[in-house]
């Protein structure tokens, strides 16, 4: 089978995964996602999307820093051409292609060949590829030509061209028939003594059977906790019913899709924060209309106003994180979310305006 | 004080020179800003914005500019802030500040107008432009729940600062605009006008005859230097607005961002230029002036440790053209670095008084035909020594309370010649010490 031909054929398995720290690729397997644990940062939850289901919020039932692999649970519909792990070893020269979500560009296969079927990382073998694999590749399958899961993509070696390590197949295996031998979910295991650990039994964050602390443990434990404006920000949105899980894209990055229209706020370093919908694109005719009528509408509009940038209307709310309060920030943000639709409503209908498209899975 | 500053009356500019609020800030500044900080801190809205604004008077031979005015009227504190050719208006009430300021009026904005003033629109933080019924105008509003001096500063200064330059940049782009509300600009004399246009083709010729005692080839650096040097002098001296002003920014802009040109294709760029301003004739030079009060500086302030670096790289320069035997360009390198820093750095008053000094040593009979003493003789080659310790003392002395480290350079300068001084000048001037109290 060819590149896409395996793509096509093995897209409804392959997962997007998200969580405030980053974002990564995850496939089914025997029921399960399975990504790397770095791709979920040691969260017990993160997002999780595909063809057939929309953003959506999953546990972490197994996280493995040793192997760097972690398991999620979701309810999802089994695809109807599944993955399985392959069934022959894995040789030098071999073509792969690996599926990812590469810099957020989704669904990307690429090829490669396998410059070393064993190299030797610490105490683990590694299949070394010369595929341009890419942050956001992380988590993602590594096929042979009939479509089997030869490893998972796991690492790069940083500012070296085309050098991919994915953990081979065999230690997937073994990772998941010990994971279901244990029957039980939110299993870590010990880095350190390699043992399934149940992480109710965990008591501050120590490894009960060789005492190590246990990063992944207290990583959980933890979870994630926003602060300050970003903290004030996520509360302003669950008030105006945002699931805001669902809506980070990163610590400082928010995505709301409220009709045709798309919202996105952004905290940037400079302590700006910037509500950002990106409306239609302008129309081919009547376009000193539509600036009037924009110019005129700022005149209305307290908080938001409207600007252009590069051939696209958008409508923002900027504030200064400092500046940022409970009481106004839910008023300027929920007109953000209600106007950015019906404006863009207004312009494609009343002006011509062109409406944006969008990636379907996006 | 020195004992020299006892014969000398205080040195007073009658112009203005180079960009931003040329004038002195109050006394009171920081103290009257940090009151305004307690006052927000206790809620006490009005009183902290007025005391906020009075901390952004500023003075000419110690009399108010009035470059705001303010206005309570019993739960509201009315305003007027001035910035170059805007006027900025505005009501503030306890729960919140409101300002706005005229831009063009609407039967003037064309199609292309109206799509930059959108598209400026995505690049403001605080404020944006809108409609009413008969003109275009930039807005700010600002809640007062978390407001602070600091928080207020940058919100006025976006309004007022892009106010200033869009009316400018509109006036000069689109040629059937209007300026509304110009009353509160002032039009220069026309003999200082007169003086000006002499001036800038008398500049344009010397430098179009410098630029044939080039060496034929290898020479692209020089007159980089030659014509850039030009332009920041037209602009520090003689202080164009509008089309000019525009223009010789944007040349000056492209000049230092178009990397990928070639030096020889900029340079080109600056002489078609310098020929347009050379081809002006003094009806269409003296349309590009006015003068007005500024309440903000259009610069950040910068480091000084900046400054220093920028000096000492040029000073390596002189040093290379000098080994190298190409005497003919340093005393434009030496004019070059001061009208540079004036032009690109927020530069604390006491070394921007200081800068000008040297300014007016090397461009003396410019400031002689304003009738201002010359400090250098060019025929005679010798200096008005006396007037020019006695200026730097009077400098150090006046900041000596914000910077108690720093000292007086006068006596170390060198006088042996226009090149010796300058260098003298800018070697004690990276020593300089502007820690503040």
């Amino acid at each position: 089978m060819n590149t896409q031909a395996i793509l096509e054929q093995y897209i409804d398995n392959i997962i997007q995964i998200m969580t405030p720290y980053g974002s990564g690729t995850g496939f089914i397997l025997d029921g399960y996602i399975v990504t790397n644990s770095h791709v979920v940062s040691g969260l017990k939850e993160a997002v999780i999307s595909a063809k057939k289901f929309p953003r959506s919020i999953a546990k972490v039932i197994y996280d493995d820093p040793y192997l760097d692999l972690a398991f999620i649970q979701y309810d999802f519909e089994i695809p109807k051409t599944t993955l399985s792990l392959a069934s022959t070893n894995v040789e030098d020269g071999d073509t792969t292609i690996a599926i990812g979500h590469p810099y957020g560009l989704n669904y990307t296969a690429t090829e490669g060949i396998v410059s070393r079927a064993s190299r030797l990382q610490d105490d683990l073998e590694y299949i070394q590829i010369d595929a341009a694999i890419n942050p956001g590749n992380s988590g993602g399958p590594l096929l042979n030509t009939a479509g089997e899961v030869i490893g998972v993509n796991t690492f790069i070696i940083q500012n070296a061209n085309n050098l991919g390590f994915a953990l081979p197949y065999f230690y997937v295996r073994e990772a998941l028939d010990a994971f279901e031998a244990k029957n039980e979910h939110n299993i870590i295991r010990c880095p350190s003594c390699k043992n399934l650990i149940q992480e109710h039994t965990i008591e501050d964050d120590y490894c009960p059977k060789c005492g190590i602390k246990l990063e992944v443990a207290r990583l959980r434990r933890k979870g994630y906790t926003p602060t300050g404006a970003t903290k004030l920000l996520e509360e302003i949105l669950t008030k105006l019913g945002v699931n805001v899980t669902l809506a980070r894209r990163s610590q400082s990055s928010w995505r709301i899709d409220q009709g045709s229209a798309r919202i996105e706020i952004n905290y940037y370093d400079n302590g700006i924060i910037i509500g950002d919908a990106k409306l239609c694109a302008i129309p081919s005719k009547n376009i000193d209309t539509i600036y009037d009528y924009l110019l005129e509408e700022n005149n209305k509009l307290s908080y938001l106003q409207f600007s252009i940038n590069e051939n696209s209307i958008y409508l923002s709310y900027l504030i200064v994180d400092s500046s940022l309060s409970a009481k106004e920030g839910e008023v300027a943000l929920q007109r953000l979310i209600n106007y950015a639709n019906k404006y863009d409503d207004i312009l494609i209908n009343q002006f011509g305006a062109i409406k944006q498209k969008k990636d379907q899975e996006d | 004080m020195s004992w020299l500053n006892f014969f000398q009356t205080t040195h007073k500019l009658h112009h203005t020179f180079g960009r931003g609020i040329n004038a002195h800030i109050s006394p009171d500044e920081e103290a009257l800003f940090l009151e305004s900080f307690q006052k927000f801190e206790n809620n006490e809205i009005l009183e902290a914005y007025e005391l906020f604004f009075k901390s952004l008077l500023n003075y000419t031979d110690e009399i108010c500019n009035d470059n705001i005015i303010l206005q309570r009227k019993e739960d509201k504190l009315h305003f007027t802030l001035l910035q170059g050719c805007a006027t900025v208006t505005g009501i503030i009430t306890q729960q919140n500040l409101y300002a706005e300021a005229n831009i063009v009026e609407k039967k003037f904005a064309n199609v292309a107008l109206k799509r930059y003033l959108l598209e400026r629109n995505y690049q403001l933080t605080y404020a944006n432009y809108f409609a009413d019924d008969a003109m275009i105008k930039i807005k700010l509003y600002h809640d007062n729940i978390t407001m602070s001096p600091q928080k207020v500063f940058y919100p006025l200064r976006e309004i007022a600062l892009n106010a200033d330059f869009d009316r400018e940049y509109l006036k000069s782009e689109f040629k059937d605009v209007t300026l509304p509300q110009t009353e509160h600009l002032k039009t220069p004399s026309q003999e200082e006008l007169q003086i000006k246009y002499d001036f800038m083709q008398e500049e344009i010729s010397r430098v179009e005859a410098k630029i044939l005692t080039l060496p034929s080839n290898d020479n692209t650096s020089m007159q980089s230097f030659l014509y850039l040097n030009l332009l920041f002098e037209i602009d520090y001296l003689i202080v164009p607005k509008y089309k000019i002003y525009q223009q010789l920014s944007k040349k000056i802009l492209e000049y230092f961002s178009e990397k990928e040109s070639s030096m020889e294709a900029r340079n080109e760029e600056l002489r078609r230029y310098i020929d347009k301003l050379k081809a002006l004739t003094f009806q269409e030079f003296s349309t590009n002036f006015y003068e007005a009060n500024y309440t903000f500086n259009p610069t950040e302030k910068s480091n000084f440790e900046d400054v220093v670096g920028f000096i000492n790289d040029s000073l390596t320069k002189v040093r290379w053209y000098k080994n190298n035997r190409y005497a003919q360009i340093i005393p434009t390198i030496y004019r070059y670095i001061s009208f540079y820093i004036l032009y690109n750095y927020g530069l604390n008053p006491a070394a921007r008084e200081l800068l000008h000094i040297l300014v007016e040593v090397q461009n003396s009979a410019f400031f002689e035909q304003l009738g201002y003493p010359a400090l250098y003789d060019e025929e005679k080659e010798s200096f008005a020594k006396r007037t020019i310790i006695s200026r730097i003392n009077t400098i150090i002395d006046t900041y000596a309370v914000h910077y108690p480290a720093l000292e007086s350079f006068a006596g170390e300068l060198s006088f042996g010649s226009l090149n010796e001084f300058s260098n003298s000048f800018y070697l004690l001037f990276t020593n300089l010490n502007f820690e503040e109290i």
